[in-house]
């Protein structure tokens, strides 16, 4: 009923959701980070950075802007939680040649980051070398009876993993949204890609199959300013 | 000089003489005077575009280019080669004509650079090919016309711009060539001649208005023992009368405003067809061969009707129709005069066309839209202006010719008239763009695409460049379309309801395709139709969209969007007057008129100068209906913008629906006492003031200004175009050109491109021009009807809701709704 006192709250907009998974209690934030208040703890996953700057070299000038609006970001979800660690679930970097790309003013952001908290940095497909950038770098973290790692599985129950981007698709009387989500089902959680750049992925469509038990689903989605735990009923494709 | 005697003596076996305006085109030509020539249809106008041609490489036979021939279809300039090449062969001329498309063979495309026909006949995008190579100088130093088939057509579009530019290189490459452009009718010759004569303003540009045919026969269909509805589109009332008039008729073309009106019209008209009449359809989602195929049975003279969108609107003459029928909303008096053009090509005879209102406003729009085609009133559009992303792939192809000298290269884009007024600042921008992306971090320096030489020179960095820029040219991009797949529908099991988890087989027969967008607010189970047959939603995945057979008899969601034209501004008017002056009701069917005086006594008419806002509640919710008729367009985005207003005057919108007519906002506050006690006022709700932060505010998130930017990144060269095959799909730019949006937009929000989306959407999808016009006409002239019930007027509006996409705060209230049903879930309620 925990989940359904959550949504209640979310009901009378009250700002804080809870998000209760292998016996500890989360915040999920609207801006796709997950704040473990026990720990003082920031997760995030999938920032992806300097991920347009990796597309210059084949003629796309994209903005180069998502690294700093990430980094915006993360700063505002440390001032505002007042989180004192911060862990970042692989494919921080779009590709290990980021951490050598950062624009000056970037490098310096993310460097006073670095300063202010305890960073660690789980390894992910995109970003599988160690870097010196600062903090701690490791493959995989047990902490708590929590597994966080980057790639989401089966069979190691409290995994809290990113690298599926999940987003949730619900369709009511004529309207549509679809929104980046976290979704769990007691045994695996998965977090929303929080970069700037990223897309997002269905949770119902074929990358995700298999990976949860679909009678314990949980889907919290990232509204403006706000979390929506939702309804499984009203989820759809596409 | 006298005409050839080869062409003076084709005319005479054939027994035909010169014409007027082909003589009037031939002496503009002989004085060195380029000529803008508006005619209607069937007028010999082709022939009166190349006349000049074929008398010059009569008199003076050539190697090499001496005409270039540019139309806005692919299939016309096929065409126009069978009309060309057969007076030519017939002539004994000798003279050597090729088309160019994206469909030649690239051995072909490859030869006619280097030994190039007399005549090339080709299309916009090819000509900026062209003109991005390096031999492009060489190949048109000698070029002596060009001759721009259906311009009305081209200028109103992103098209217009890039052949503008393409006309001005050319001008620069081959300083002594003239122009000859056909035309309809249009709104304002003189501004199509300006564009015509920009490239050249030292050459004379003259203006030539043909002969208009004989005045067109019109009619409204009525039937007396028919109704015609409140709402709808589906026209069903006026099948059985239509189906006996195509019988009395040799060929009929039945044009209508989207393609699924043309599924359901031929559907309806199928289903009586009990002779067995040939009836064929053509519209843009059929494949091209089919579309061909209809086009020859037409022109064999082997249909008896073809159901048609705006595919048909130009091109290929059809000797033998000798009715056009308008389905729905005529839209605007141009759109029908070509229309109508398209029914019996002799001018002495006049043309027969009838028009069918498939609803009651639509009774008015018809009826105001045959007094403005008796009158021959002209509402098209003018041409368009300035698009920066337009631009930005002209200079790079210019560029991948030669290295850009950038003092001369400003003066030649300026006589593109479209650019006529570029400033060096904005241009130099452009530029920016184009080399390095233009951003204020210049963080792209060492990925530059064009690099300034010691002489001051723009180049391009490497061949690559060149490369990339071949596969983008272009300014026609297609939405992302998902292929529709027939399935085995499952089994739907109560308890099953709406969570899509079981699976679905996928290995059924393509339908066809559809629009991306139209599948993402359907729920698995819905029925639309598709193929002129009933479907139920399945379910998506990637690219696809999967369907069963559903024994549904009616779809449940109508896929009729309203099709891409709002109503003219000269039509809306002519609605307006007719609705405010019963004196002109007489024509009307009865029923309509009933439902005028019914209106006119329960609340009061729509006054021709001022707009009408009626208030009223209805089961739990208080709604507002407001009558502006401005077109769907700006509707939406007057809803958006006065939902977000109501929203702060603590009203508590729910949502609204658009017509082409009016608007209709519900909620749950009581709209009609915040007026009367004067918490809500009507004319600061309607001040033009929306337009400032409201309208900001709301761009920032609106899907449509995503699209709009989609499309503007794609032809500036931002984002690649889809290729078949390779790489991204249609679904994947979109969700990353939507990604990049949001963080140009949130970082630089005057970075070029936003302001050329900005732009296009204010006259695009968001028509946010005609919205202020409106919104000045209607300030302080607004006239409150509150009323216990529901008005005749607001009925069709209100029918709309549920068959039409909703708006309002909607995207976040879907969570919202999704979220409580959560709460009565874990509370048992359900």
């Amino acid at each position: 009923m925990n989940y359904a006192r959550a949504a209640l709250a979310a009901d009378q907009n009250e700002a804080t959701v809870l998000l209760n998974f292998a016996g500890h209690a989360f915040e999920p934030l609207p801006s796709g980070g997950l704040y473990w208040h026990a720990e003082c703890t920031l997760l995030v996953a999938d920032l992806h950075l300097e991920k347009f700057s990796s597309y210059a070299r084949r003629g796309a000038l994209l903005p180069p802007y998502d690294t700093g609006l990430t980094l915006k970001r993360l700063e505002a979800d440390i001032a505002r939680t007042g989180a004192e660690r911060v862990i970042a679930l692989g494919d921080s970097f779009h590709r290990d040649e980021g951490t050598t790309t950062l624009l000056d003013a970037d490098r310096l952001r993310l460097m006073a980051l670095l300063g202010k908290t305890h960073w660690t940095w789980v390894s992910g497909n995109h970003d599988p070398s160690p870097h010196g950038l600062g903090g701690v770098c490791v493959p995989v973290l047990e902490h708590r009876g929590l597994t966080l790692t980057h790639e989401p599985r089966r069979g190691v129950p409290g995994l809290v993993g990113g690298h599926l981007h999940p987003a949730a698709h619900v369709v009511s009387e004529g309207r549509s949204v679809r929104r980046p989500c976290f979704v769990h089902d007691g045994a695996v959680l998965v977090l929303p890609a929080y970069g700037s750049s990223t897309g997002s992925i269905n949770i119902l469509g074929p990358a995700f199959a298999g990976l949860f038990d679909l009678r314990a689903l949980e889907v919290t989605m990232l509204g403006r300013g706000r979390v929506y735990p939702v309804s499984v009923r009203r989820l759809v494709g596409g | 000089m006298p005409l050839h005697p080869k062409i003076t003596g084709w005319f005479e076996h054939k027994g035909w003489s010169v014409r007027q305006h082909q003589l009037a085109v031939l002496e503009a030509s002989a004085a060195g005077a380029s000529a803008l020539l508006i005619a209607p249809t069937g007028a010999g106008k082709t022939l009166a575009g190349f006349l000049p041609t074929l008398d010059d490489l009569a008199h003076h036979p050539r190697q090499g280019i001496h005409t270039l021939y540019i139309s806005p279809l692919k299939a016309l300039a096929v065409d126009v080669q069978r009309n060309l090449v057969t007076p030519i062969e017939e002539m004994g001329l000798g003279i050597k004509v090729e088309t160019r498309t994206g469909d030649t063979p690239a051995s072909r495309r490859q030869r006619q650079r280097i030994d190039p026909p007399n005549v090339l006949l080709t299309t916009p995008e090819q000509l900026a090919l062209l003109l991005s190579h390096a031999d492009a100088a060489h190949m048109f130093r000698h070029l002596k016309r060009i001759v721009l088939d259906e311009l009305h057509a081209m200028v109103t579009s992103k098209r217009g711009e890039l052949l503008a530019l393409g006309l001005a290189r050319l001008a620069m490459l081959a300083p002594t060539l003239r122009l000859t452009a056909l035309s309809a009718t249009v709104a304002r010759p003189d501004l199509l001649r300006d564009w015509l004569a920009a490239p050249q303003p030292e050459a004379e540009t003259r203006l030539l208005i043909g002969q208009g045919g004989a005045s067109p026969d019109l009619a409204i269909l009525t039937a007396e023992d028919a109704h015609v509805p409140w709402a709808g589109h589906s026209a069903l009332w006026a099948i059985p009368k239509l189906y006996e008039t195509i019988k009395q008729h040799r060929t009929t073309l039945l044009f209508v405003n989207t393609r699924s009106q043309a599924e359901l019209l031929f559907q309806n008209l199928w289903a009586v067809n009990e002779d067995s009449i040939a009836i064929a359809m053509h519209h843009g989602s059929l494949a091209v061969e089919q579309r061909r195929r209809v086009e020859a049975a037409m022109a064999a003279g082997q249909l008896q009707a073809v159901v048609c969108t705006s595919t048909l609107d130009l091109g290929i003459d059809w000797g033998d129709v000798d009715l056009v029928v308008q389905i729905g909303a005529p839209k605007g008096s141009s759109r029908m005069l070509q229309r109508i053009g398209r029914a019996n090509h002799r001018l002495d005879e006049p043309s027969k066309a009838l028009f069918v209102p498939a609803n009651r406003f639509e009774v008015l729009e018809c009826e105001a839209a045959l007094e403005a085609v008796a009158i021959r009133a002209q509402d098209s559009e003018d041409p368009v202006t300035g698009g920066l992303d337009v631009l930005a792939q002209h200079v790079l192809g210019m560029a991948c010719s030669a290295p850009l000298e950038p003092l001369g290269f400003f003066e030649e884009v300026r006589r593109a008239w479209p650019y006529r007024d570029l400033d060096w600042q904005t241009f130099e921008r452009v530029i920016d763009f184009v080399a390095t992306g233009g951003y204020a971090l210049r963080a792209y320096e060492r990925y530059a695409k064009l690099r300034k030489t010691p002489e001051g020179l723009w180049r391009i960095s490497n061949a690559q460049v060149a490369q990339q820029y071949r596969l983008n040219v272009g300014t026609i991009i297609e939405e992302p379309m998902v292929r529709v797949r027939l399935v085995k529908g499952r089994v739907r099991k109560a308890e099953d309801k709406g969570g899509a988890t079981g699976p679905i087989g996928r290995f059924g027969r393509v339908l066809g395709e559809m629009e991306e967008y139209f599948f993402n607010s359907l729920s698995r189970g819905d029925t639309f139709l598709f193929g002129s047959e009933v479907v139920a939603f399945e379910g998506m995945f990637e690219t696809e969209a999967y369907v069963s057979r559903s024994t549904a008899k009616d779809p449940k969601i109508p896929s009729y969007m309203g099709g891409r034209f709002p109503l003219s501004t000269y039509l809306a008017q002519g609605v307006r007057k007719l609705l405010s002056d019963p004196g002109h009701w007489s024509g009307l069917p009865e029923q309509v008129g009933d439902w005028l005086a019914l209106q006119r006594d329960v609340s009061i008419l729509p006054p021709a100068d001022s707009m009408l806002v009626e208030t009223f509640p209805r089961g739990d919710q208080n709604y507002l209906v407001c009558y502006p008729f401005e077109g769907r367009l700006a509707h939406q985005t007057l809803g958006m913008l006065l939902t977000r207003r109501l929203e702060r005057a603590r009203a508590r919108p729910l949502g609204f629906v658009a017509s082409d007519y009016s608007l209709a906002i519900w909620g749950l506050g009581d709209i009609s006492a915040m007026i009367r006690t004067g918490r809500l006022s009507l004319d600061q709700l309607f001040d033009e003031d929306m337009l400032g932060d409201d309208l900001e505010d709301w761009l920032y998130e609106s899907q449509l200004m995503r699209r709009t930017f989609r499309n503007c990144a794609i032809i500036a060269g931002l984002i690649e175009r889809r290729h078949p095959g390779k790489e991204k799909t249609g679904r994947q730019i979109t969700v990353s050109s939507d990604i990049i949006y949001d963080v140009l937009y949130e970082h630089e929000p005057d970075h070029i491109l936003i302001q050329a989306t900005r732009r296009d959407a204010a006259r695009g999808l968001l028509d946010v021009e005609r919205l202020g016009q409106a919104l000045k006409r209607i300030r302080k002239h607004i006239v409150h009807k509150p009323l216990d019930r529901i008005s005749p007027l607001a009925v069709p509006i209100l029918l709309d809701i549920g068959k039409t996409p909703i708006f309002g705060e909607g995207r976040e209230s879907a969570m919202a709704d999704a979220a409580a049903e959560l709460i009565r879930e874990a509370l048992g309620q359900t």
